[in-house]
């Protein structure tokens, strides 16, 4: 099978003699149960092991499992990873929980009901929109209406947890500015919101790289306080008791939704439960011969909903989030007191590397780029080694022409090509009418409201995460011949 | 035809010069061997993780350089530059080396890093601005060159499904073609501002070890696993998409891996480096169909070497001049005649 995360972790230290479930060379602590030393294993036609003791008791033994974790941790290949969240993140869990909410009776303990939360991110809603020949807003409202019919009890929006996520990048970002020449590996700060470039980055470069790495979270962990936190709070519910499914462009971001750090360990939940990419809520609606197009519109769920009336709001600047846009036209007036109104990108070795300056009396003050795709965030990575980046901010994101063109969009209709598909898709992305992160009065009030009332610290860990670098294995196992 | 391959300096001839047979990387393997664009040089490479310059001084061949500490672990290929300015090293250890030749011998100018794990080969493209590299982690890489000898990835290719074992240019377009454990080859080229894989040619039935073009670039011999040399033919088609197909395969003559293929850019006739130690040469028959050309086995010297031969590769300038090197660590020049 092909896999589906993008080529940024395909290329990470996958072996080649060897198929998948034996590459894995993950040691596996078996538990010794104590006992009889001599013992025979057999195995059944089943193809289980059992092992008979002298004594002809029989015992089935447990298989060792490979666990998310196990597999995250270990800096050999991601094969594992990719199995074990297709069978935990899939369309599938949710109409599980979907069908379970149903079939719950309230005064049975055992079913309890989850309260489902769907937040669908804007790229999806332009795939989706390409798909069914809709604009994105309108494709916005019958996706809520599809899955409200399904028993979904709210449809958010990640714009709205995009907003957090621009604004505090901006922050970080002139804090860094500030401090470039006392810190070394202030700048350049690289962008955070793609998990393919982070899992690279934490696997193969390390040290080395992460510091350079802001440590905002992206819109769909951002989401995921707003839900588990705020939401649940403002609902009277504990964060276990809702279900929070994302929809995303891309499945690396199921891998995201999986790290520790995302983990609520007091309410053992996290904060996003499921990731479902685009081209799986098609599939869904294909398997129950639902069309988009012919879903009766339904209002929205403004609470955490970048809206103006019924139509969807989104930033400016690129598709993969606009953080270059924003954090640009930001510091170039609170650092430089420069009002910049339009941006102009010179491409360089090819289109998925731009570059942005602001210059003033021959002197540049501030110099970013757009850095996509695998092999040119090699190069970066390399400069940056080298000590000869001359950026200092980059947006970087994993895919060849960013988030729009993830690996989860819904994939080109028979005949379509895929380049059509792709500039239709940014068409439809860019007819969203862009919101400025600082005019958006609920975000303002829900810094003020929600994460004044935490401390500096408590709103940190909302809005910000951390990155660990994985170590090389160096038992015998992992020789490589 | 009669037709005899015979080490430099044995029999015929100047009968007083010493038989060319060298211990290149003693107690280790020897890899690769690359002649300089003028043919005066030949760059070995192995197991000891050096790289060794040989040239002529009177009638025998000499170490005029070792290069040592650019790698870790062994040095698999080694590729000239077209100017013959500049020598690349691909090795196990990860990464690719550029060394520069000055008046003392070569300095290492700078080290390519990015491939996952082992690299197998590298080769420069003939404008001297590409370089590509493919490794075990199954991805072919296109480097770019600038005037400051500044080296920048142009692209990751991902068209194979196991470790890439060998690149070579085409000798007049920028098309670059790929052999695989995956028994496939891969044909790529520039398309919009990347680069595409445009064919993959299957046909052979195991890891294909080695590809070379001819000298015009028409058509394309590989070298398998499968004990066969394919060659291959391109085709027009409509879709201005490069097209191969197999017109010829070469069984029945080697034992055991056909680790190599080379073919000579000045009289066409075909070498191999086989893992039964013997080392053959092929020649067309001139009067058989272009569509099915037919090749015979022309001359072979069964113990070529006492090990796996690896490697074989006619001197760019002077016709019938074939190295070749081995498992047991010796690399050695022959004549190729033809009477």
């Amino acid at each position: 099978m092909a896999s589906h995360f993008s080529g940024v972790l395909q290329l990470t230290d996958l072996d080649d003699f060897i198929t998948p479930s034996q590459e894995c060379v993950k040691p596996v602590k078996v538990e010794k149960k104590q006992g009889k030393s001599v013992a025979k294993i057999q195995i059944e036609d089943d193809g289980s092991y059992v092992q008979v003791n002298q004594d002809g008791g029989k015992q089935k033994l447990e298989k060792a499992k490979i666990t998310l974790n196990d597999c995250l941790a270990c800096s050999g290949c991601i094969t594992s990873a990719e199995s074990v969240l297709i069978t935990q993140q899939s369309h599938e869990e949710l109409l599980k929980v979907l069908r379970n909410n149903k079939f719950c009776i309230p005064s049975n303990l055992n079913t309890i009901s989850k309260i489902v939360v769907v937040s669908v991110s804007p790229q999806s809603r332009a795939s989706l929109a390409a798909h069914y020949n809709l604009s994105s807003s309108e494709a916005g409202r019958r996706l809520t209406a599809y899955l409200k019919n399904l028993g979904v009890h709210c449809v958010f929006d990640t714009s709205f947890s995009r907003t957090f996520s621009l604004l505090e990048s901006q922050r970080e970002f002139v804090e860094r500015f500030h401090r470039k020449e006392q810190d070394s590996k202030a700048v350049p700060m690289l962008t955070s919101a793609c998990p393919g470039w982070i899992c690279y980055a934490e696997k193969t470069h390390g040290d080395y790289i992460l510091p350079y790495i802001s440590t905002t979270r992206s819109p769909q962990q951002v989401m995921g306080s707003l839900v588990k936190g705020y939401f649940a709070k403002q609902q009277g519910l504990s964060p276990q008791q809702i279900y929070h499914v994302c929809v995303m462009p891309c499945f690396d971001k199921k891998l995201e939704a999986s790290r520790s750090d995302f983990y609520m360990s007091d309410a053992e939940t996290r904060e996003v439960d499921c990731v479902i990419t685009s081209g799986e809520v098609q599939r869904m609606m294909e398997e129950e011969n639902v069309s988009l197009s012919d879903v009766e519109p339904a209002a929205l769920d403004t609470m955490f909903s970048s809206v103006c009336g019924d139509e969807f709001l989104s930033h400016a600047g690129s598709g993969s989030g606009g953080y270059l846009h924003h954090v640009f036209t930001h510091a170039a007036k609170q650092l430089f007191g420069e009002e910049v109104k339009e941006l102009t990108y010179k491409t360089l070795r090819n289109k998925d590397f731009q570059e942005v300056r602001l210059e003033k009396d021959g002197n540049v003050l501030l110099c970013f780029a757009l850095t996509y795709g695998f092999r040119n965030i090699q190069n970066l990575v390399q400069k940056l080694k080298r000590g000869k980046c001359p950026y200092h901010f980059v947006e970087v994101m994993a895919c060849p022409s960013g988030c729009l063109n993830g690996g989860g969009q819904v994939k080109p209709s028979a005949g379509q090509n895929q380049k059509e598909l792709l500039q239709k898709v940014e068409e439809l992305y860019r007819a969203d009418r862009p919101l400025v992160p600082e005019s958006d009065p609920r975000v303002a009030d829900l810094y003020h409201s929600w994460l004044n009332s935490l401390g500096e610290d408590g709103a940190k860990e909302l809005l910000h995460t951390q990155y660990h670098t994985v170590e090389k294995m160096t038992n015998g196992l992992t020789m490589k011949w | 035809h009669q037709a005899a391959l015979r080490l430099l300096g044995q029999g015929g001839g100047s009968s007083s010069s010493p038989a060319t047979r060298l211990s290149a990387h003693p107690d280790s393997r020897c890899w690769f061997v690359a002649w300089s664009p003028n043919g005066t040089l030949l760059a070995s490479c192995g197991g000891d993780k050096a790289i060794r310059i040989w040239g002529r001084e009177g009638d025998s061949w000499v170490c005029k350089s070792v290069l040592e500490d650019g790698h870790q672990r062994t040095v698999r290929k080694v590729a000239w530059s077209p100017c013959g300015n500049y020598l690349a090293s691909a090795s196990f250890d990860a990464t690719t080396c550029i060394w520069k030749k000055n008046n003392e011998g070569f300095e290492s100018l700078t080290v390519l890093e990015g491939h996952e794990n082992e690299v197998k080969c590298v080769a420069w493209a003939p404008s001297g601005n590409l370089l590509a590299t493919c490794s075990r982690d199954k991805s072919v890489w296109i480097w770019e060159v600038d005037e400051e000898d500044e080296y920048e990835c142009v692209t990751v290719l991902n068209s194979h499904t196991q470790d890439v074992k060998h690149v070579a240019w085409h000798p007049t377009r920028e098309l670059l073609a790929s052999a695989s454990y995956d028994n496939n080859i891969c044909i790529y080229k520039e398309e919009d501002d990347d680069w595409e894989c445009r064919a993959t040619l299957e046909g052979h039935t195991s890891t294909v070890w080695s590809l070379c073009f001819d000298a015009t670039g028409q058509r394309m011999a590989s070298c398998s696993d499968d004990r066969t040399v394919k060659i291959w033919k391109e085709y027009p088609s409509e879709s201005g998409d490069t097209s191969w197909k197999c017109v010829c395969t070469l069984s029945g003559y080697h034992g055991r891996t056909v680790y190599d293929v080379s073919w000579c850019p000045l009289t066409g006739a075909l070498a191999t480096a086989c893992g039964d130690d013997a080392v053959r040469v092929f020649r067309e028959d001139v009067t058989s169909n272009p569509e099915e050309p037919v090749f015979s086995l022309v001359a072979q010297v069964t113990k070529a070497h006492n090990q796996d031969v690896n490697c074989a590769s006619w001197n760019p300038k002077e016709a019938g001049i074939l190295a070749s090197c081995s498992d047991n660590g010796e690399l050695a020049i022959w004549r190729f005649k033809e009477d």
